[in-house]
Order: C-alpha cells, then structure tokens, then sequence
C-alpha cells in the first residue's frame, strides 16, 4: 500500500508544485479542473452516451406533453409516469460511470486532505502530540522517551489516557520547517513529521499509522510503522483549515466539489459529453 | 412583595442579553472614511484610577522617569473628579463635557421606582418584541435592543461632525458603543456572555461557597473518577425554548494519574494544561436553535490536580471576532484587532476581581491574569499608536484601577485584610502597574512630534477602604426608614422586609440616596416641594455628622444634594442625595442591593481594599500634559473643553467644562 500511496502522492506534489507559494485557492481551483476533465473523460467512456441522450430528450418531450395537455387528467397521469420511467432509466446509465468515478475519486479526497484539510503549525504555536498503543500493553510499564529537537519544545509530562489507550504531550513549535520527532520506545526508534509554518500550500500528515491496508489508505501522507510494535499510531493535531471567500470559511470538500460540478457542465460541450 | 433570591435578581436583570444577542442584526461594515488631515494631533492617555498622591511619590524615587519628564515639559495638577468618584460617572463627564446632571449616569446602579429595585445605570437591554410560537420553540420576528443609556453627544460624535478622525479605545461608559464612523471599542460596562458584569466558572471536588454580596462565580461540584471529570459550562438563558432553559456546553476533563497535567475536550477542540497554568482564548459556542447559536471565548486555568481537583474558566467574553453583542464601531473594527493579535477581553472590567475575593484563585494567579490583559492591551496601544497620524487617540487601562482596588490592603497596614506575610511577596503590584504606565507613556511620547498634544489623565485616585457603611441601616436607625418585621433585619435583599409606608428615605446604589417620594414612587409618600426639600437638607446634614461608634471619625465627608450640584436636563432623574464618604469608608456591600444589616459602621474584610467611591475631594484624578495648564484646579469636563480648543472647535452648548489650556 505504501508503495502506491508514495507513488500517487508523488503526483499530487507534482501537480500542486507550481502552486505551493500561491493562495490555496488558485491551487484548488487547478485541481478541481483537473478533476472535473476526469470526469468528464471518464464518463465518456463509461456510459451508454446514446441512450442519455435518447432518455434526455424522452423526458423533455413527456414535459412537453404535460403542458400541452394540462387540460387532459388521462394524459398527464400517462406523461407523469413516463417521465419517472425515464427517469429510473437515467440513473441506470449514470450508475455505470458514477461507480467507476468513486475510486479515483476517493483516493484524490484523500489525497487533498493532506493538501487542504490542515493548516501547518507557526513558530509559537502549540499542539498535542498524541501516541495511540495497542490494546494489550499497558500505558504505565512502557518506556517511552521523546528525543530533544531545537526545532520544538515538549512542554508538558506525559498525559496518559487509558480509556483511549493514549499518552499525550503538548509541544511548542520553536523554527519553521518540517521537522521530525523522534521517539524511543523499548529501545526502538519511531519518527513523526511535523509541519511547521512552510507555504500558503503545503502537505501535512496529521497521522502515521501502523502498518494496515485500511489506515493505510485514509492515512496516505507517511510510511507506515512496523507493524509488530505496541504503538498503533502517531498523531499531531494540526487546527483545520477552511477556505475563505469573503469572510465566509468553508470546507473545502464543498469548495472542490462545487467547483468540479461547475468546471464539469462549463466544458462538457467541448468535450462533447452528454450528462 | 415577594422576596427575591440574589441569583433571580441576576437572572432577571441582567441575562436577557441571549434574546439580545440572537436577534441582533448584522450591521454592514462601515468603513472610516472621509477623514481629513488635522494640523495638530491629540493623544490622551486614559489610566483608570491612577493616584496623584502615589504617582508624586514614585516620580520622586525616580520610579517614573516619563511622567517625571511630562511634568517637566508641561503641567501636572490633581484633576477634580465626579460627584460621585465612581468610574462611570466620571467618565461620562469626560465624554460628554458635562457633569451627570447632562449624561443621567448617576451611579453604577440606579432604581426603578415603581419597584425598588436595582437596574443597571450604563446600559438597558430588551428582547424581541414580536416572536411566534412553534410548540417549545420562540421565534423572534423582530430583533432585540440594548441600548447605551448615556444622554448627550459623545465628544468623538462631535469631531466627527467636524471630520476629524478619532480612535476611541476601551472607553468606559461607552457600551453598546454610541452611533459613530470612528473607530471605537467598548469598555467598562460591556458585560459577559451572560449578560453580567462577570461570572466566572469554577469546577472543584473540594467543598466551596460563594459570598452572596460579591456574587460573580458559578461553583461546579466535580467528581473525580477513572482520572476524568465532566461537567458543564453555562451559558446564556435559550429565549428560544418557552420555558428559558440555561444553554450549556458540556466538556470533559482527562487527567494524568501521576503527573500534575490535564487534557480539556470541550466541543471540537482539545488542550493539554500543565498545574498552574493558562490555556489562552478558546472560542465556545452555545447552540441554540439549530440555525442559531452565540459565541464567546474564555480562558481556563487549571489551578489545581490533586489532591482535589480545581479548574477556573473566566467569565466567557463576547467573541470579538463574531460579536453577538455590539462591542465595537465599525463593526469590524473588534474583527480587525482579532486578525492581529487574535481574541482579547471584552468584557469590561477585564480582571476577575470577584474570583479573587471569592478565593478561586490567589492573589498571584489575579497578577498572571491581569498580565494577560495588559499585555493584550500593550498590543493593540503599540499598533494603534504606529498608525495614529491624525486627529485624537485615546486609549484606556484598567489594571491600574483594578489592582488598586485588590492590592491596596498590601500597602495600608490600617486595612483589616492586611496580609503581613504577603505584603512583602506583593506590596509592589501597585507599584509596579504605575511603572507599566510609565512605559505606555515613553511610547507615547516618543510618537508625540511637534504638533502632538499628549495629555494623560485619570477619572479619580484611590483612598483607603477599610470600614463600610450601611446606609440604609443609618437610615433605619435615624427614622427615616421603617421595617415590616424588625427581626428579619438584615436578612432580606431589595427591600423586601421595608414598610414602604412609614419609610422616608432609602438607598440604592453605591452613593445614591433617594427620597421615598410621593407619585414617584409606587408607594411614596413624602410631598414633593417643601417637605421634601426640608427632609433632604434634614438628612443631609444629620449624615454628615454622623461619627463611628468605634472610631470616632465621620464616614461621610460631604452630602451632596444633588439639585445643587448637578447642572443640565437630567438633574430629576438623579437621587437627591449623593453621599461623599471620607477617607477610609464606603457604602457597604450590601448597600448596593438595599440590604439593611445590624450595625451602621463595619469592617471591610474582603480583599477589594481600595476604593474611591467616595467624596471627590478625597480622590482626585490626575492630569499631566506637555502643555502648560492655564487654570489651577481642572475638572474632568475641562479636559473634554480643551479637546474641542485644540482641534478648533467652538464649545458645542450644554459643554460646562473650560480650556486648560
């Protein structure tokens, strides 16, 4: 899993590279067009395009029909079940495509959380550290040593947690950069990434996960731990981040998903794609 | 008449901000324009309660080498203060120029006649009136109000009519912010989320009382259990359920089973604290509706981890980012200084005096406290300072009234709160917050160029507070108020034990003393007009020769009836009487809420050991500029004639003050 998380991430730095020391917005607003091409292309080549077309035009003219005899009950009883027919008909040619569309589109959600999800940590800024164990070993008998960094600061002593399996820290961010902190547990050596203050657009892991297909895929920022450890995962709580238009601070799911749909309808007749 | 708890009284006074704060519409953004170039520039340092008295001594150490330099440069003279010293009013004469017989502030508290009950002087807040009911649910159709209950202009509503830019910071008396396109921020009187004028939240497993006259905390019983604790954190009264419920947020609490740290979750944020100390803003919201919700920010301290458990959270503040209250002109003016420096306090007196006299948190921990206030405010004084190139800037701290009032028992070894193992530790907090101005001071006159006026002025300085007087028990005591039951004295608050028909007199207020008269109020029953008149001057005079039992001295220095002081359209609305204490006394705590204890004359034993609520001849302002003074004993109001001097502008009528200069 790494391997392709590494690979598709990789494509993503590529693609946002041009973008990093831009407003998040522009970087955003690319690879929404990007995306709505791919979906463009791919339910071109998906779907059954003639008989969209065909369905399409069905429902037009059976709303044609219910104007046209507004008057009649027996027909516009007849033109209502068409169009409902029709309908149902064109969701079956849309289901093709849009299952197809769910897997790249997953995997770029995923992806775009890393780049839009967080925002990076400033010098003076600070965080939890959280380390999350397995079930089995107890929170107290570990020994876990956090080694010093002049980029950061560990502020508190251990937080242990045991209804979450949890020990917390609270750290200051004391440089700018992306810093590694490093952890010693049974004498082994662990380390988590840490954004701090890089450009307007940057990619920031909140998780390291152990090794896992599922965490894996929702975690795709960094390698995975072994997975024969007693730590499960290692996370850093990065505040979220919203887009602003105006004041307005929005999701940016909402954002890309508005922006594919609008770039998508904007270029479907030059790509001549019937939706 | 039904008696009523001190909390309902909180309730009904005060809470009904929530309607408030929901229905309040979303002003557009007014931007400052149209400002024009004025030839000579004003800054004016407002420093809430700063003693001449004291700051002549530290500038004779050589404590205060700015001041001393002012002085050297221009004029330093006491400045004579309101009638009475209280903040609000005296402040309101500054704004308005006039004395409060022109602005109706008389006191921080004044009465409703028709109930005899206390109602906020500063400001008055209504709910919607048309709402329409769904089942549980009230929905408003139309907004609430809170209205600024100051008369007359404000002398930055005058500049502006002349185009002349003005920065208004933290203004007391000046909630909600009166109608301007200047940049202001509200002060003293902008309450909490709650409505109140601070009520903090303590979270304990340790068994704690509140004292009912200082009121302000909330005290939350906790459990610690598997290393958690959970509760709830109040919020403002849902106007939109029909039976009112109080909103809350609930919030949980993880600690370390060994280590002095704790992890607070409440709603979607999490933060560690270490023992002793401070989390910073966090932004909560109360929900109310789903569509509908009010936003606040507080500060939670973790005092404590074991043995038992503590937990202080500061009174939740109006969120300056998403102000659910009018805080600020333009609106987005509060918004602005968010983006720069992030969330501050607004509440307007900002340092929890009442946690400190309740015990929640020591006297070091009220510092750290004050710290983070001034040095929110040190802030925005340095970026309002950069900018300020044209007009008048004033801007206002209050820590040096706030730790005058807390700290003063560290320096009057008389005061029965004289701690004399802590004097040493903090019998220089005072000392050290005139020091803090003396450096505010530097930066404004390094700024100041040639045609900069810098003026740096005080409402009132500070006295003593160590005994307290019951005025309504002298009153009692004298004839002129009668009880239903004597043996109930002092048990009942507002009145509720008084014989309104054998009663001549009463008081509300910190300084405030009204005539129980006739088609006035709901049962008077003395005569307007020379009855009156006769009884006024009566109680005058026998108050102002009244001596303490225990002392011999004589609590009241001057009783002022207020017809023949006060100057303007609002002199009917003000008590007849306005009583000026003597040095070392006060209105008792309880004389606020029309509480009539036993004894007449009584030890002040709370920390809040200083005091000027008193006459104004004890406790003048101070006022220092780099221009020489023309008149030897300036008013508050002068100071509001020479604003208007520098900048050109004929006194607008109604103004009593004169040029200093």
């Amino acid at each position: 899993m790494w391997l392709f998380n590494s690979i598709f991430g990789r494509l993503f730095e590529f693609i946002f590279f041009p973008f990093i020391n831009m407003s998040p917005w522009i970087g955003m607003i690319f690879i929404s067009f990007l995306t709505a091409l791919l979906m463009l292309f791919i339910f071109r080549f998906t779907s059954n395009q003639q008989g969209i077309r065909q369905v399409k035009k069905k429902i037009i003219a059976h709303l044609l029909e219910l104007r046209l005899f507004k008057d009649s009950l027996s027909i516009t009883l007849k033109a209502q079940g068409n169009i409902l027919r029709y309908n149902l008909k064109y969701i079956g040619y849309s289901a093709k495509p849009m299952l197809v569309l769910i897997i790249p589109i997953f995997l770029i959600l995923v992806q775009l959380n890393l780049w839009f999800g967080y925002q990076d940590l400033a010098p003076g800024q600070k965080a939890i550290l959280k380390v999350k164990m397995e079930e089995g070993h107890d929170l107290f008998d570990i020994n876990i040593a956090i080694e010093p960094s002049s980029a950061l600061n560990i502020e508190t002593s251990p937080l242990r947690i045991e209804e979450e399996r949890e020990i917390n820290w609270r750290f200051l961010v004391k440089e700018k950069g992306v810093h590694d902190i490093t952890f010693i547990i049974n004498g082994q050596r662990f380390t988590k990434k840490i954004a701090a203050a890089q450009n307007p657009l940057s990619k920031i892991s909140q998780s390291r996960v152990q090794r896992n297909f599922i965490d894996e895929l929702f975690n795709p920022g960094e390698a995975p731990l072994p997975g024969d450890i007693p730590l499960k995962t290692i996370e850093v709580t990065y505040p979220p981040q919203r887009m602003n238009l105006l004041g307005w601070h929005i999701h940016w799911l909402i954002v890309y998903f508005a922006l594919s749909i609008i770039f998508g309808f904007s270029f479907k007749g030059i790509f001549k794609v019937e939706i | 008449m039904k008696p009523i708890k001190r909390r309902e009284f909180i309730k009904l006074g005060l809470a009904s901000g929530s309607l408030l704060a929901l229905g309040s519409s979303s002003d557009l953004v007014t931007k400052v324009t149209g400002k024009r170039e004025t030839h000579k520039k004003l800054i004016i340092l407002g420093l809430d309660g700063m003693d001449p008295h004291l700051l002549q001594i530290w500038m004779k150490e050589g404590k205060l080498p700015h001041f001393k330099r002012l002085w050297n440069q221009g004029s330093f003279l006491p400045l004579r203060s309101s009638i009475p010293a209280q903040s609000p009013v005296a402040w309101s004469n500054f704004i308005t120029g006039t004395d409060p017989g022109g602005h109706a502030i008389f006191d921080f508290i004044h009465r409703d006649p028709e109930r005899y009950f206390p109602v906020f002087s500063a400001s008055e807040t209504s709910e919607a009136t048309k709402t329409i009911s769904f089942g549980n649910l009230v929905l408003p159709l139309s907004g609430g109000d809170v209205k600024n209950l100051l008369k007359g202009k404000a002398f930055w509503q005058i500049l502006e009519d002349y185009d002349i830019p003005a920065t208004i910071f933290k203004m007391p008396s000046n909630y909600p912010p009166v109608p301007t396109k200047q940049r202001t921020l509200s002060g003293m009187g902008t309450p909490d989320i709650l409505g109140t004028y601070g009520t903090c939240n303590y979270y304990t497993s340790e068994f704690t009382e509140i004292k009912e006259d200082i009121g302000g905390a909330n005290i939350h019983e906790v459990y610690v259990m598997d290393n958690q604790v959970e509760s709830k954190l109040p919020g403002p009264v849902n106007s939109f359920k029909k039976d009112r419920p109080d909103s809350y947020i609930n919030f949980k609490v993880f600690i370390d089973p060994v280590n002095p740290v704790a992890k607070i979750v409440i709603q979607d944020q999490e933060f560690i604290l270490q023992e002793g100390e401070w989390s910073n803003w966090k932004k909560v919201r109360f929900n109310m509706i789903p569509t509908r919700s009010v936003n606040g920010i507080c500060n939670f301290f973790l005092k404590q981890v074991r043995p038992e458990f503590k937990l202080y959270v500061s009174p939740v503040n109006i969120d300056p980012a998403n102000a659910c209250l009018p805080i600020s002109t333009p609106k987005n003016y509060s918004e602005e200084l968010v983006e720069k420096f992030g969330s501050f306090y607004t509440k307007g007196l900002p340092a929890d005096f009442k946690a400190l006299d309740h015990g929640i948190l020591d006297d070091g921990e009220f510092l750290d406290q004050d710290d983070i206030v001034l040095r929110e405010r040190i802030k925005m004084f340095d970026y309002e300072l950069e900018r300020f190139d044209s007009g008048i800037l004033f801007y206002y701290l209050s820590s040096t009234d706030q730790r005058q009032h807390m700290f003063w028992r560290f320096i009057d070894k008389k005061c029965p709160s004289y701690d004399a193992k802590l004097a040493p530790k903090y019998g220089n907090a005072i000392e050290n917050i005139y020091i803090e101005a003396d450096k505010l001071l530097a930066k404004a006159m390094e700024k100041a160029d040639k045609d900069t006026i810098l003026i740096v002025m005080s409402d009132h300085g500070f006295t003593s507070f160590r005994r307290q007087f019951n005025l309504n028990t002298w009153l009692k005591e004298s004839g002129y108020h009668s009880l239903i039951n004597k043996w109930k004295q002092g048990e009942n608050i507002v009145f509720t034990n008084t014989n309104w028909s054998k009663t001549k007199a009463y008081a509300l207020g910190l300084n405030s003393l009204y005539i129980n008269q006739k088609d006035r109020e709901a049962e008077g029953i003395v005569k307007p007009g020379a009855e009156k008149e006769t009884l006024v001057r009566e109680i005058a005079q026998k108050l102002e020769n009244f001596k303490d039992p225990d002392t011999g001295e004589r609590p009241v220095l001057r009783a002022y009836v207020t017809k023949d002081v006060f100057h303007g359209p609002y002199i009917n609305k003000a008590p007849e009487i306005i009583v000026g204490y003597n040095s070392g006394y006060r209105g008792s705590w309880g004389t606020p809420l029309g509480r009539i204890p036993k004894k007449i004359v009584e030890d002040n034993t709370e920390k809040w050991s200083g005091d000027h609520c008193v006459s104004p001849e004890v406790t003048p302002g101070i006022f220092l500029s780099n221009q020489s003074a023309k008149i030897k004993s300036p008013a508050l109001y002068d100071v509001t004639a020479t604003i208007f001097k520098v900048f050109r502008i004929n006194q607008p009528e109604g103004i009593r003050g004169k040029p200093i200069f």
